[in-house]
């Protein structure tokens, strides 16, 4: 829709296909069907050297995006989230670089030109789905994308292409309005000064506005209310005694100004106080997990007994990055007591170094760990079993057991209690494998937190765990600690090739709980895609209060351009105003969302426990996250600020002159 | 023929309109030399095509058909941003219904031409406050156009066409909204100016006075000079 501003005349000799007629000789007469300006020859529509630019660009963005992706994290060994922003952020470059230089070199604002290689893109990944088969095999980026089903293919790589193709006219836009004087001019001097008279933003009036978006509108519409009332006594009272008053009336154009400000604030809010609400959510998540399984582990290859876990153990406390690491057995059973009965993950810890790698030590409810490795000390219950099986003549005798609090509220047992532990694979029996059943004492209840780990988990010490198991002195693996979490993956890493490779391998936390955190980011990006739309909206607010300040202006314009100002520069104007609109209303309403953000942090707001397993709603505050919600605000406003600025450019100085 | 070409040729200039189907030929054709330095009454009845032909010398409009040539060169021929620099850098034009900006000041509203050509503030603001001063308008500077009477604001107008020292002044009839006093101190101004600065002007008017005292005056009647 965004039509293209009249570059230079005649002066583009190298567009393709649909190019300008030539100049026409000025004394042949004009074909009857034109209107003003015939016989005079029109700029290009399409520019083909732009088009193929810009199509670099766009394909090249998308392309680069996962190739800078893997460089940055695997050979630069950045974190994740560091690697993913940078390579976006180079990919956006990229495709914005492109169209800068198709905006130079044709001098226009390539918006068709952008439009058709956004096409041909839909058509690319059209090809690709169907031959889908075929390409597969090639990208790596596809094949995780592919993962997750064709829907989701498709929506990405349509995505991808919609974000490159935005960058590339953000870039060729930009680009034209500095140079499509014909030199380089990338001065605001006057035209911020004419934005500026156009919005008549004060001090007062926005801060009020401010005022009036915090306090929800209600409050702030009550005082209005009253405000005005006072205003029409007043006014009133003036008109009776016979004296003057003059009444302060909004323009229209300032009216709409401030809802676009107060969309965009309230879009901005709303988008950075719901990320960061689920920022909080996935980080206590994340602390949780962490804070009960590892950060990482060294596990071998296949049936392969781990026997030699000792001397292993003090050659990754050596690798640098590694803070802790236990050996752990692990096994899968069946807990019962009484009549309750429930499946359960058992791992034998050793108690005296558990402690370095997860939280279990501080964990503990009721009872102590160290109980595991002294039986004896446990407590018996004291209260008469209802449930519980009586404690039997030797129970004293009995080995302990932790488990978590919700596993210990379904065996309906507490500390000193008896517990079943039955695994499937015991000894052989006339029948064959027939399963083990032992009894221990319960030593710890422990809560993590994590309903997960609460009502699956139990632990036993290593040496009882071998000898249930009768693995002999073998371990599971070595479950690590690393001083930086968010460098778990690389320090793993290291530690397997310290190891020398086969038969230890290591597993980062990321991977051994990839399907959780990345549902999780994918219900992040679809809230943000949602809660974007608001901002969208609120562009378009920015949009028709730009067409209504255009119309408005049209004299005005009519002027400055009688007066020499250029197409770019008129745009300039115009682009400004949105930009100061969406300016105004991305910092009002990061200034509300962190300000909400700390409230709830702060205040907090209590949620229900037993459904929520968090007592508070957890807020993160992600500096980076604030930053992206107010690049991608501004880019949008910027967006929509190029149609109504080309209209205003396009306007022909005469017809703003005549109209009186 | 002298060897150096005219400062302003125009040849065979025409331009027609298109009202729904109905043509509607504003300009038929005018052939017209103006020489450096002249001052040029344009006369006719109202529709004769004095606004549109003033219009088309300053580059607002393109014609239908026909050249405009300054120095030799047909403007038209250029980009429209070359043509924008043409007019910030050779015409200043004077409107009838002044067109002052309303939310700047004398001052600022006379600087915007430099402005636009991005000439320094600091010294956008000494020329503008000079060429104020020309007009007579020296106690004038931050009052709005709002604030001033209609004599002063077309003086601000004025003052805003020459702030560039542009080669080519186009009057659109500068007086047609003031009372006759005020008109006549606008009009000797304007020649004053022309005198001193020896800036070429074009000043269409309906004032028989101002027009018998100009050396030239050409009448336009029906798209056609008499």
């Amino acid at each position: 829709m965004i039509g293209r501003p009249e570059g230079e005349r005649g002066g583009d000799e190298g567009a393709g296909p649909g190019s300008a007629p030539p100049p026409a000789s000025t004394d042949a007469p004009p074909p009857a069907s034109r209107d003003e300006g015939a016989g005079h020859p029109a700029p290009p529509v399409f520019s083909l050297r732009a088009f193929v630019l810009v199509t670099l660009g766009l394909f090249g963005g998308v392309a680069a995006a996962p190739v800078a992706e893997i460089f940055f994290a695997d050979r630069l060994g950045l974190p994740d989230a560091a690697a993913t922003g940078l390579a976006a952020v180079a990919a956006f470059v990229l495709s914005a670089l492109l169209g800068a230089v198709a905006a130079w070199a044709a001098r226009r604002l390539c918006f068709y030109e952008i439009a058709a290689a956004s096409l041909l893109w839909s058509a690319a990944v059209a090809g690709t789905v169907a031959f889908l088969p075929g390409m597969r095999a090639g990208s790596a980026a596809l094949q995780s994308l592919e993962a997750q089903g064709t829907l989701v293919l498709v929506l990405g790589l349509l995505g991808a292409g919609f974000l490159s193709a935005t960058a590339g006219f953000v870039g060729a836009t930009l680009a034209y309005l500095a140079v499509g004087t014909g030199r380089f001019d990338p001065s605001l001097s006057y035209e911020l000064f004419v934005a500026r008279s156009h919005l008549k933003l004060d001090a007062r009036t926005l801060v009020s506005l401010f005022g009036l978006v915090v306090t929800g509108l209600l409050p702030g519409l009550l005082a209005l209310l009253v405000w005005s009332h006072v205003r029409d006594v007043r006014e009133r009272r003036a008109y009776r005694r016979g004296e003057l008053y003059r009444r302060a009336r909004m323009p229209a154009t300032l009216l709409m100004t401030l809802i676009s400000i107060a969309g965009v604030a309230l879009g901005v809010w709303a988008l950075t106080v719901v990320l960061s609400v689920m920022s909080g959510f996935e980080a206590d998540l994340k602390r949780k997990i962490l804070g009960q399984t590892a950060h990482g582990m060294v596990l071998t290859y296949g049936q392969d007994d781990f026997t030699e876990w000792r001397s292993v153990r003090e050659r990754v406390l050596a690798v640098p990055g590694v803070a802790g690491a236990t050996p752990f057995l692990y096994n899968e059973v069946m807990l019962s007591s009484g009549q309750n009965l429930t499946g359960a993950i058992l791992k034998g810890v050793d108690t005296a170094t558990v402690g370095t790698v997860i939280d279990l030590p501080r964990n503990i409810e009721e009872g102590k760990l160290e109980w595991l490795e002294r039986p004896a000390e446990i407590p018996l219950p004291a209260r008469g079993a209802d449930g519980a099986e009586p404690p039997a003549p030797g129970a004293r005798a009995l080995p302990g057991v932790v488990v978590g609090r919700e596993l210990a509220r379904q065996l309906r047992v507490f500390v000193g209690d008896q517990v079943n532990v039955v695994s499937p694979f015991g000894d052989l029996g006339p029948a064959g494998p027939q399963p083990k059943s032992r009894p221990f004492r319960v030593a710890a209840i422990f809560f993590s937190g994590m309903f997960e780990y609460d009502s699956k988990f139990a632990y036993l010490s290593l040496a009882e765990a071998q000898r249930f198991f009768a693995t002999g002195d073998t371990v599971t693996g070595l479950e690590l600690k690393v001083d930086d979490v968010d460098a778990a993956r690389s320090v793993v890493g290291r530690v397997a090739f310290e190891l020398g490779g086969w038969p230890f391998r290591g597993k980062d936390w990321g991977e051994l709980n990839r399907s959780l955190f990345s549902a999780l980011q994918m219900e992040k990006v679809v809230m943000a895609v949602i809660l974007g739309f608001i901002v969208l909206v609120a562009s378009f607010l920015i949009l028709a209060t730009l067409v209504m300040l255009v119309l408005e202006k049209t004299r005005e314009i009519a002027v400055l351009k009688s007066m020499g100002a250029g197409v770019p520069s008129v745009m300039k104007v115009f682009v400004l105003e949105g930009l100061i609109i969406g300016a105004v209303g991305t910092a009002f309403g990061l200034i509300l969302g962190l300000g909400s953000c700390v409230l709830v942090d702060k205040v907090g707001i209590p949620l229900d426990p037993e459904v929520y397993y968090i007592s508070n709603l957890p807020v993160l505050i992600e500096p980076a996250q604030f930053a992206l919600v107010a690049l991608a605000a501004m880019v949008i406003a910027y967006v929509a600020t190029i149609y109504p600025a080309t209209k205003a450019a396009r306007l022909r100085p005469v017809d703003g002159l005549r109209s009186e | 023929m002298a060897s150096a070409p005219p400062f302003i040729r125009i040849e065979g200039l025409g331009k027609t309109y298109l009202m729904g189907d109905r043509r509607l030929e504003v300009l038929r054709g005018i052939d017209l030399e103006i020489a450096r330095g002249e001052f040029v009454a344009l006369t006719g009845p109202s529709g004769a095509g004095k606004s549109t032909f003033l219009h088309l010398l300053g580059t607002l409009d393109l014609p239908t058909r026909g050249r405009v040539l300054f120095d030799g060169e047909d403007v038209f021929e250029r980009g429209e941003e070359e043509l924008a620099d043409f007019r910030n850098a050779t015409v200043g034009f004077v409107f009838q219904s002044h067109h002052l900006l309303p939310e700047f000041t004398a001052l600022e509203n006379v600087m915007m031409p430099a402005l636009i050509r991005r000439v320094a503030r600091a010294e956008a603001r000494r020329r503008a406050a000079e060429v104020l001063g020309l007009v007579g308008l020296s106690d004038r500077l931050d009052h709005r156009p709002g604030e001033l009477s209609g004599g002063e604001q077309q003086r601000v107008a004025l003052a805003r066409a020459l702030c560039l020292e542009p080669r080519l002044l186009l009057a659109d009839e500068p007086t047609g909204n003031l009372d006759p006093a005020t008109a006549e101190g606008i009009h000797a101004l304007l020649g004053e100016l022309n005198a001193r600065l020896g800036i070429t002007a074009v000043v269409v008017t309906h004032n028989e006075r101002l027009a018998a005292s100009l050396p030239r005056r050409l009448r336009l009647s029906r798209g056609r000079l008499e």
